[in-house]
C-alpha cells in the first residue's frame, strides 16, 4: 500500500486535510491536476468569514465559527514551518448596506441566528457616521454596515503555497498533472489516473472541487454540486484605504484593493465579461468613491463549488466505506477546521465533530 | 456605440495596410491605436519625423509614410490614443480614450498588435541606466535624444541599425557586445539560399557594419556571462569572451536579443498558440489568410510571428482581402488575383528569416537566467523563485503565478511570461507547449475603476 490516505484534489481543501492527517502521522498521497484545471483555490476572495453563513442551518454557522477560531493558531503553525506569514487578519468584517431597509432586515435575521447560537454571534450595527469613523473612505451612498467581530481575511495564495510546501515537508507525496479516471476497492482502494499512474491506499478522500461532479457518482456519492462563477477585480497597490474587509471589497496584504464578486450560473465558463467588470466596479465605487481613480490591474473569473443549499458536504460513501466526499465553497474559511477537526471525523475518534447535518442524506427527499 | 465592418487594433504596418486595403474594398474600418500618431513601433510617428530626421533614420523608415497616409482612405476612421483593454466574443472591443471608456463593435476584428522586444533578464538588468535598444531607438525617433557612453549588448539586426543611427547622430556607442557565436553563424550559413533572396537586407546589414567599423565602434562577438555592473545605477558591463573576462565602463547599457509576437490580446480571447522552436516564441495558430480559430478574429503582422515590417504590410493586406470577400464586398476571384501577388511578395520577404533567426538567436543566459536574476520586475520574482515553485509542484506558469505573483503586475506578464515558462519547462522536463503560458485576462492595459463603473449605466450620447 502506498498510503493510508489517497486524496484526490490538491487545492486548499485537499491540502488542508492532507496536512491535518500528516500531523497525525498518517501517510498521505495527494493527486493534483494541472496548470489549467479549474482552481477555486487560486481564484477565491480570501475571506475567513462567519457572518451570513448558516442563516438556515445554525450548525454551519457554528462550524464556520469553530474554524475561524482555530485559524490563528493554524496560520501561526504554517508560518513557523514555512517561514512566511499568511497575512491573516481577524479584526472583524462588514456587511455593507446601501439602504436602511436592507440593513434592518439583515439585522433581524442575525438576531434570530444569534438566539439559535446561544448568544454567541458578536456583531454590532454601525450607522453611516459610526462606519465612517472606522472607514474614512466610505461613501455617502452607504447607509450603514454590520460589523461582525469573528470575520477576517487572509492571503489565500499564501495559504495555498504554504500548504503545498508544508505537506511536502511533512512527508506527504504530491503527484501533479494527474487526471483521476477511476477509483476501485478490493480490500484497499486503488486510484487510477489517465496517464497510467496507480495509487493504492487504505482510504480515499474526494476533494477535487468540481471534479467531484464526474468522480463522485462513480464512488457512490450523489455529489449534487454545480459551478457558480464569481468575477473578481484587483487594483494597483495603494496606501492603506480600507481597514476591514467586506463582501464588496478588501485591501489585500500587498496593497491592492480586491473587489468581488459576481454570482453567475453559467456552467463551466470561467471567463470575465465587460458587464461583470462594470457591475463590480460600480458597486465598489459606490461604497468607496475614491476607488474611481484607482487603476484596475487584473481581473479573473473562478468557479464556486456549490451544493444545492450552499453548505459543505461531508459524506462517507455507502457503497465504498472508507471513501469520503469533502467539498465546500468556503475552503479558505474552513481550512482550519479541515486541518484540525476533520481528521478526527475521518479517523472516527472520540473527538470527531458532529457533521451529520452535512451528509448527503439531506438531499434524499424530493 | 461605434460600429464598423472591420476593427483593426494597432496602426503599425500590418494594421495600416489592412485598413487601407479594406477601405479600398468598400468596407467601413475602425482603427484603434494606442499611440498618438500612426506608425506602430517600426514607423513610429513617421509622418512628423520623416521631415525632421528622415536622413538619419534611413530609407526603410521613410517607407512607412505612404502607409500612414493610407489611413485617409475612404471608409477608414482612425482613433489614436485609443487603448484597447478588452475584446469579447461577437466582435466587441472595449477601449479607453481621453480618460473615457468606450465600446466598438466590428463584424470582424484584426489584431495587428505587433511585437515586443524580448526581455533580456541578465544580472543588473533592472538598474537605472539600463534600457532596451528598442526604447533607445524610440527616443531617437521621437525626440532625437541619444544616450551617451552607451554599450549595446545582445544580438540581432536592430543592434546594428540603432548603433549606426547613433553614429549618424554624432554620439557613437562605446561598443557592441554580441552574444551570437561562430556556431550560430555556421548554422545560419545553411540558410544562405534564403538569405540571398533577401539580398537587400544582407546589403543593408553589411552597410551598417561598414558604418560602425568606420566610426571605430568596437565589437565583441560570442560574449557570454553578461552582467550589468553598478549598485544604484549602471556603471558598466561585464562579460566573458574567448575564456577572458572583460569589463567596459559606461553610463548606459542597451539590451536587445530580438523581438517576439505580442500575443496578449489574442490569448485573452482564447486563440490557440504554438511554440515556434526557431523563433523561440509562441505564435498564434492561423490559416493562410491570418484567420484564428476564434470566429471573426484575424491576426496579421509580427503578432503572428516575426517577419518584419514589409511582411507585416503584405499579411495585413491579405487579411483585409479575406475579410472583404467574406463580407461580400469583393469576389473570391478579385481577392485571389491580388492575393497571388501578395503571397509572392510575402514569401520573398520572409526568405531571409531562417538565416536571421539562426544567426542571431536570443542570448541563452537570458532565456533561463541564473537563480539570483529577477525575471518578474513588477513583483520582484527571481529565476530561483520560479525553480523553487517547480519543485513545489508547479507544472505551468499559472500555478507559479499563484505561488509567487510573477505576472501579476501592471505589465500583465509581458516581461516575464516567456522566461517563467522556459524556466518551468527546464525544471520539469516538459516541452514549452506542455508548459503553456499565462492565462491572459482583461484588462489588457490598466483602466480605472471609474471608467469601468461609468460603463455600467447606459450612456446617453447626444450624438446617437
Amino acid at each position: 500500500m502506498d498510503a493510508d490516505y489517497a486524496i484526490i484534489g490538491g487545492g486548499v481543501v485537499g491540502l488542508s486535510v492532507a496536512w491535518g492527517l500528516l500531523k497525525r502521522g498518517k501517510r498521505v498521497t495527494v493527486l493534483d491536476g494541472d496548470d489549467g484545471s479549474f482552481r477555486a483555490s487560486r481564484g477565491n476572495f480570501g475571506l475567513v468569514w462567519v457572518q451570513s453563513k448558516g442563516m438556515k442551518q445554525p450548525r454551519y454557522a457554528e462550524w464556520s465559527q469553530q474554524s475561524a477560531a482555530a485559524w490563528g493558531a493554524f496560520s501561526d503553525e504554517l508560518a513557523d514551518a514555512t517561514g512566511r506569514d499568511l497575512g491573516l487578519e481577524q479584526k472583524g468584517g462588514y456587511d455593507l448596506h446601501f439602504s436602511e431597509e436592507s440593513l434592518e432586515e439583515r439585522v433581524a435575521d442575525y438576531e434570530v441566528l444569534k438566539g439559535k447560537l446561544g448568544g454567541d454571534y458578536p456583531f454590532e450595527v454601525l450607522g453611516h457616521n459610526a462606519l465612517r469613523k472606522e472607514e474614512p473612505a466610505i461613501g455617502p451612498k452607504v447607509a450603514g454596515a454590520i460589523l461582525h467581530h469573528q470575520d477576517g481575511h487572509v492571503n489565500p495564495l499564501k495559504l495555498l503555497r504554504a500548504l503545498a510546501d508544508d505537506v511536502r515537508r511533512l512527508g506527504g507525496r504530491v503527484l501533479t498533472g494527474k487526471t483521476v479516471t477511476d477509483v476501485s476497492r478490493n480490500g484497499a482502494f486503488r486510484v487510477r489516473c489517465a496517464d497510467g499512474t496507480q495509487v493504492d491506499a487504505g482510504k480515499v478522500i474526494l476533494s477535487a472541487g468540481l471534479g467531484a461532479m464526474q468522480l463522485g457518482p462513480k464512488m457512490g456519492f450523489r455529489a449534487p454540486i454545480r459551478p457558480q462563477r464569481g468575477q473578481v477585480l484587483i487594483t494597483e497597490k495603494l496606501p492603506k484605504l480600507i481597514n476591514r474587509p467586506s463582501l464588496i471589497a478588501r485591501q489585500v496584504d500587498e496593497g491592492g484593493i480586491q473587489i468581488g464578486a459576481t454570482n453567475e450560473e453559467v456552467g463551466l465558463d470561467d471567463r470575465v465579461t465587460a458587464p461583470g467588470l462594470a457591475q463590480l466596479a460600480a458597486e465598489a465605487v459606490a461604497a468607496y468613491p475614491v476607488l474611481a481613480r484607482a487603476q484596475l490591474v487584473r481581473s479573473w473569473g473562478a468557479l464556486r463549488i456549490l451544493s444545492p443549499d450552499g453548505l459543505p458536504i461531508y459524506q462517507e460513501s455507502p457503497e465504498m466505506p472508507g471513501a469520503y466526499l469533502v467539498t465546500c465553497h468556503s475552503g479558505i474559511t474552513l481550512a482550519a477546521a479541515h486541518a484540525r477537526f476533520l481528521p478526527d471525523w475521518l479517523e472516527k475518534t472520540a473527538d470527531a465533530p458532529d457533521l451529520e447535518v452535512f451528509s448527503e442524506d439531506r438531499f434524499a427527499v424530493s | 456605440m461605434l460600429t464598423a465592418d472591420l476593427i483593426v487594433i494597432g496602426a503599425g504596418p500590418a494594421g495600416m495596410a489592412a485598413a487601407a486595403e479594406a477601405g479600398r474594398a468598400g468596407l467601413s474600418v475602425l482603427v484603434l491605436d494606442e499611440q498618438s500618431q500612426p506608425g506602430g513601433q517600426i514607423y513610429r510617428d513617421v509622418e512628423r519625423v520623416v521631415p525632421l530626421r528622415g536622413d538619419l533614420l534611413g530609407a526603410d523608415y521613410a517607407a512607412g509614410l505612404p502607409l500612414a497616409q493610407g489611413l485617409a482612405e475612404q471608409g477608414v476612421s482612425h482613433l489614436n490614443g485609443a487603448v484597447s483593454w478588452a475584446i469579447e466574443e461577437g466582435g466587441r472591443v472595449m477601449f479607453t480614450r481621453a480618460g473615457r471608456a468606450e465600446q466598438a463593435e466590428g463584424r470582424r476584428i484584426l489584431l495587428a498588435t505587433g511585437a515586443l522586444e524580448r526581455p533580456m533578464p541578465v544580472p543588473g538588468w533592472t538598474l537605472p541606466g539600463v534600457m532596451t535598444v528598442g526604447a533607445a531607438q524610440i527616443l531617437l525617433k521621437q525626440s532625437g535624444v541619444v544616450p551617451e557612453r552607451a554599450v549595446l549588448a545582445g544580438s540581432g539586426p536592430l543592434i546594428y541599425l540603432t548603433a549606426a543611427q547613433m553614429v549618424r547622430a554624432g554620439v557613437p556607442p562605446l561598443a557592441l557586445v554580441e552574444t551570437q557565436t561562430r556556431g550560430d553563424a555556421l548554422r545560419a550559413a545553411r540558410h544562405m539560399g534564403g538569405a540571398l533572396r533577401g539580398w537587400r537586407y544582407l546589403l543593408k546589414g553589411l552597410g551598417l557594419m561598414r558604418e560602425l567599423k568606420r566610426a571605430g565602434v568596437q565589437r565583441f562577438v560570442g560574449a557570454e556571462a553578461l552582467a550589468v555592473m553598478g549598485d544604484d545605477r549602471a556603471e558598466g558591463l561585464r562579460f566573458r569572451r574567448g575564456g577572458r573576462d572583460h569589463e567596459i565602463a559606461c553610463e548606459t547599457v542597451l539590451l536587445h536579443h530580438g523581438v517576439v509576437p505580442n500575443t496578449q490580446a489574442a490569448r485573452s480571447i482564447g486563440v490557440a498558440h504554438r511554440w515556434d522552436a526557431v523563433q523561440q516564441c509562441f505564435s498564434p495558430v492561423l490559416d493562410e489568410w491570418g484567420r484564428t480559430g476564434v470566429e471573426g478574429v484575424l491576426i496579421a503582422g509580427d503578432g503572428a510571428g516575426i517577419g518584419g515590417a514589409k511582411a507585416a504590410e503584405y499579411a495585413g493586406r491579405l487579411a483585409a482581402l479575406q475579410v472583404a470577400e467574406d463580407l461580400g464586398a469583393i469576389t473570391a476571384h478579385a481577392r485571389d488575383e491580388v492575393a497571388r501577388h501578395l503571397r509572392g511578395d510575402l514569401r520573398r520577404e520572409r526568405a531571409i528569416r531562417p538565416f536571421l533567426d539562426t544567426a542571431y538567436p536570443p542570448y541563452a543566459g537570458a532565456i533561463t537566467p541564473e537563480d539570483a536574476t529577477l525575471v518578474c520586475r513588477c513583483e520582484e520574482v527571481t529565476a530561483g523563485d520560479i525553480r523553487r515553485f517547480a519543485r513545489m509542484g508547479c507544472l505551468g506558469p499559472n500555478q507559479a503565478k499563484a505561488f509567487g505573483r510573477a505576472g501579476m503586475g501592471p505589465c500583465q506578464g509581458r516581461y516575464c511570461g516567456l522566461a517563467v515558462s522556459a524556466i518551468l519547462a527546464q525544471e520539469t522536463g516538459q516541452s514549452m507547449d506542455e508548459t503553456g503560458y499565462y492565462r491572459i485576462r482583461p484588462p489588457l492595459k490598466p483602466v480605472t475603476l471609474g471608467e469601468l463603473a461609468a460603463m455600467e449605466e447606459p450612456v446617453t450620447d447626444a450624438a446617437e
